[in-house]
């Protein structure tokens, strides 16, 4: 792994000339401690950083944070970032400087045109990073593509302009990604869920939309989907279909309820709705499911 | 195109199914899970939902096959099953669950666990089980369903295991394999029957049972709805399968004697194999079957890896944006910058009470020695250590009866590098650590593939697992642990009369 020390900064060394969004990008290797090397500041850059080695003090928009090694730093433009303690600690980290576009009207960020995302996912990246608003987050990937950036950027080999920018954009949909992986009911995502499960199936005949499944956690409804898909293996909405029809085979054992009852008290918009559903899921009819489950059980006496 | 031919193995687990599929070298096709709540409607209640188990096995195992299986042409032979141990889920005659399956860490019957353990009924028991007498064990669960909830108890037409209740569910047949029922607390595991004494404790007949099969028992076909909406055909072998523990040993690497094999996930265990039932005068010890001439013997911990994320919870960092996982790694970042032993401070991790060695549930955690130089790091690293010491009294205690030259490490806790290496230093001796974290379903695997004669036996099947990485002891270290865990070993045991004192207190509250 090369992990010379690099500075390339705009209209200084020329390197950066093809790519006018880079402001800064660079690899520091800090052996000694200079008092007021980092400062608190702001800039009008999207700023990332991430830690090679070593263990980093650092303030963030006036919260205070432990980096380890693996960890990303995101300050946006405006956030004031710095050292704790003014200064760096001893350690090695790429840092990144990105000049990104502002909307006037709603001051929102979005990613410069020189990537090809479409301008949805350029406003869309943009948008969960100010939302999210999470200035760490381990990824411990970032480390591969700076290396590749820099390599690029240095040997200048062909077609190097275009898989800069193509690594730039992986990198914000790594970061972009993570961070909504990261963000929301962070101490106890299996507890909180937990109680949402229990609230889904005391009012299972209701019909619930994931809006309202995410807010009762306290989580946007990407946050929440990307959750509980991890959580749980499957989309909420699924996950609620499970539910759904784990009730319904309750009631379906007991011969005295009719099927258009228990379709609409486990939430179906229908029996017709619930046969279908049961069916794919099943692989026969809530009529045939309860046939057989006598016939059989019947049978094994 | 050619037509490949796989197996899929299902593992019933405590928070979520996972379902695998296998070709028949041995190589992962694809993995999927989908998990499950447990419910705590009372303080020692432990219960779960076995329909959405069931819906939730389906759907993975539907998934699995549309994604991963069918599109790559592979055609399915068999499925194999394993589940977590002790779990008890009376039906009805129709075969309609009756309530909510109890789990293995329900506590309810510790009353009657309490009373049975201390009389020569429960010691003879435990010898002819093989099953420490345990709230955790369904010959506890059953007697308590007899006495506490009547009406239930008299409308079951058998209690099942949730393993045999999904597979009744598939299938139509009651089966329940040697392996899993020798952790029921009622088979005599030296002649393979259900023990009549076990029975009478828990007040039923051998009819309330499922029949007893061996783990390569296929209990009937696929019912042909699910081979149709599953796209399986008719000849698709089901296999009744074994136990989590015993298929963690066995896909963990582990079938001859002389190693030991240490899982830690939530909670955690120290397993050896061996021909012989291990006979333990104090009752410290489980002996499961895992076919009817292989045992599976150790103790099991409550307090694994569910308490470091209990410290977590506690004194992590969240302020930022971090989760559960990220701030757990941040800590074990900290801890590595504790020298080892950290400092003379000691942790004893009973927040659950504790199984094996010591069986005493009324045990409480307690961090010991604390001077004015510890701080926050030494608390972390000290945490680590105290789960691991504790993993280390259950070897020591199995190193009385067996020689332990190696070990193999598995479980999202054990696993960990960090972890991994500590283990080797506390116990001197080297631990291998295998490269898939799936030791059950690669159990499963290998059981089935032992089975149509891949491998001529589990001792070779076993030896077929690559155990990638292995972490050498350090001596040094080692000296430094040994002398710390002689304290802890003591205070385990001198603490009794105070355990006792406060978890009283603890339970009028």
């Amino acid at each position: 792994m090369q992990q010379n020390q690099f500075i390339l900064q705009q209209g200084v060394s020329g390197t950066l000339e093809l790519f006018p969004h880079m402001k800064e990008f660079g690899l520091r290797k800090n052996n000694t401690i200079q008092l007021d090397s980092f400062v608190q500041e702001k800039s009008d850059c999207l700023n990332l950083f991430f830690i090679v080695d070593g263990k980093f003090e650092w303030v963030i928009e006036g919260e205070h944070y432990v980096l380890y090694p693996g960890d990303v730093a995101v300050a946006l433009p405006d956030q004031e970032i710095g050292g704790s303690k003014g200064y760096y600690d001893i350690g090695t980290f790429f840092w990144l400087q990105l000049k990104v576009e502002k909307s006037s009207p709603d001051g929102r960020m979005s990613i410069g045109r020189w990537s090809n995302l479409s301008e949805e996912e350029r406003r869309t990246i943009g948008k969960i990073l100010m939302l999210n608003n999470l200035p760490v987050l381990k990824i411990k990937e970032v480390a591969g593509i700076f290396q590749e950036m820099r390599s690029e950027i240095l040997s200048q080999e062909l077609g190097y302009v275009t898989r800069v920018n193509h690594l730039l954009a992986s990198l914000l949909i790594i970061i972009a990604r993570q961070s909504t992986r990261q963000s929301g009911s962070r101490r106890d995502f299996p507890q909180t869920f937990l109680k949402l499960e229990q609230a889904l199936r005391q009012n299972l005949a209701r019909q619930w939309t994931v809006e309202e499944m995410a807010a009762m956690v306290g989580l946007g409804t990407t946050a929440f989907t990307e959750r509980v898909k991890s959580y749980t293996g499957f989309t909420p909405l699924h996950y609620l279909i499970n539910i759904r029809i784990s009730e319904a085979i309750k009631l379906l054992k007991r011969p005295t309820v009719n099927f258009t009852d228990i379709a609409l008290d486990t939430g179906f918009y229908s029996s017709q709705h619930f046969s279908t559903t049961f069916k794919k899921l099943t692989g026969h009819t809530p009529g045939e499911f309860r046939k057989r489950n006598y016939a059989n059980n019947q049978h094994n006496k | 195109m050619k037509n490949m031919e796989c197996v899929i193995t299902i593992e019933i687990g405590t928070n979520a199914v996972r379902v695998m599929a296998f070709d028949l070298s041995g190589k992962v096709i694809g993995s999927m899970k989908g998990s499950y709540p447990t419910f705590h409607v009372e303080p020692d209640y432990s219960e779960q939902d076995p329909d959405q188990m069931f819906i939730t096995m389906l759907y993975v195992l539907k998934n699995l096959l549309n994604e991963e299986v069918h599109p790559k042409n592979y055609h399915v032979i068999s499925i194999c099953f394993s589940a977590s141990m002790h779990s008890v889920l009376p039906v009805d005659k129709h075969g309609t669950s009756l309530g909510y399956a109890i789990t293995w860490a329900d506590n309810r019957g510790k009353n009657e666990a309490f009373e049975l353990k201390n009389s020569s009924l429960g010691k003879e028991i435990y010898e002819t089980t093989g099953t420490p007498i345990h709230p955790m064990s369904p010959l506890i669960k059953i007697a308590w369903l007899s006495r506490h909830d009547k009406e239930r108890f008299k409308k079951a037409y058998k209690f099942l295991s949730i393993k045999s209740y999904i597979i009744q569910q598939l299938t139509n047949g009651y089966v329940l394999d040697y392996s899993l029922a020798s952790a029921t607390g009622l088979l005599n595991i030296h002649n393979l029957t259900w023990d009549s004494k076990a029975l009478d404790f828990a007040g039923i007949t051998s009819d309330k049972l499922p029949d007893l099969v061996p783990v390569f028992h296929s209990p009937g076909k696929l019912r042909r709805e699910y081979q149709k909406s599953l796209g399986l055909s008719n000849d698709v072998k089901i296999i009744t399968g074994s136990s989590d523990g015993c298929l963690a040993t066995l896909g963990g690497g582990v079938w001859e004697e002389g190693k030991a094999t240490i899982t830690v996930e939530d909670s955690g265990a120290v397993r050896v194999v061996g021909k012989k039932v291990l006979k333990d005068e104090r009752q410290r010890f489980f002996n499961y079957l895992l076919t009817e001439k292989d045992y599976v013997s150790g103790g099991p911990t409550n307090n694994g890896g569910v308490i470091f994320e209990w410290f977590a919870k506690q004194f992590g960092d969240f302020k930022g944006p971090y989760d559960i996982e990220y701030t757990m790694v941040n800590l074990i970042h900290e801890a590595m910058d504790v020298v080892v032993g950290s400092e003379g401070l000691l942790f004893l991790p009973y927040l659950l009470g504790e199984r094996a060695p010591i069986w005493n549930p009324n045990a409480r955690g307690s961090y010991f020695g604390i001077n004015i130089k510890h701080e926050k790091q030494h608390f972390v690293r000290a945490t680590i250590e105290g789960i691991l010491y504790e993993i280390y009294s259950i070897g020591k205690t199995l190193e009385e009866h067996r020689t332990i030259n190696s070990l193999t490490a598995s479980g999202s806790f054990a696993s960990i590098p960090f972890c991994a290496q500590m283990i080797a230093d506390i116990f001197n001796k080297p631990v291998s650590v295998g490269e898939n974290p799936d030791n059950i379903a690669r159990g499963a695997f290998l059981l089935y593939a032992t089975d149509i004669g891949v491998f001529k036996s589990l001792d070779e099947a076993a030896r077929s697992v690559v155990l990638a990485n292995t972490y050498n002891p350090n001596k040094v270290n080692h000296q430094v642990y040994e002398k710390y865990y002689s304290i802890f070993e003591r205070l385990s045991t001198k603490l009794y009369d105070e355990f006792e004192a406060i978890s009283k207190y603890q339970n009028e509250q």
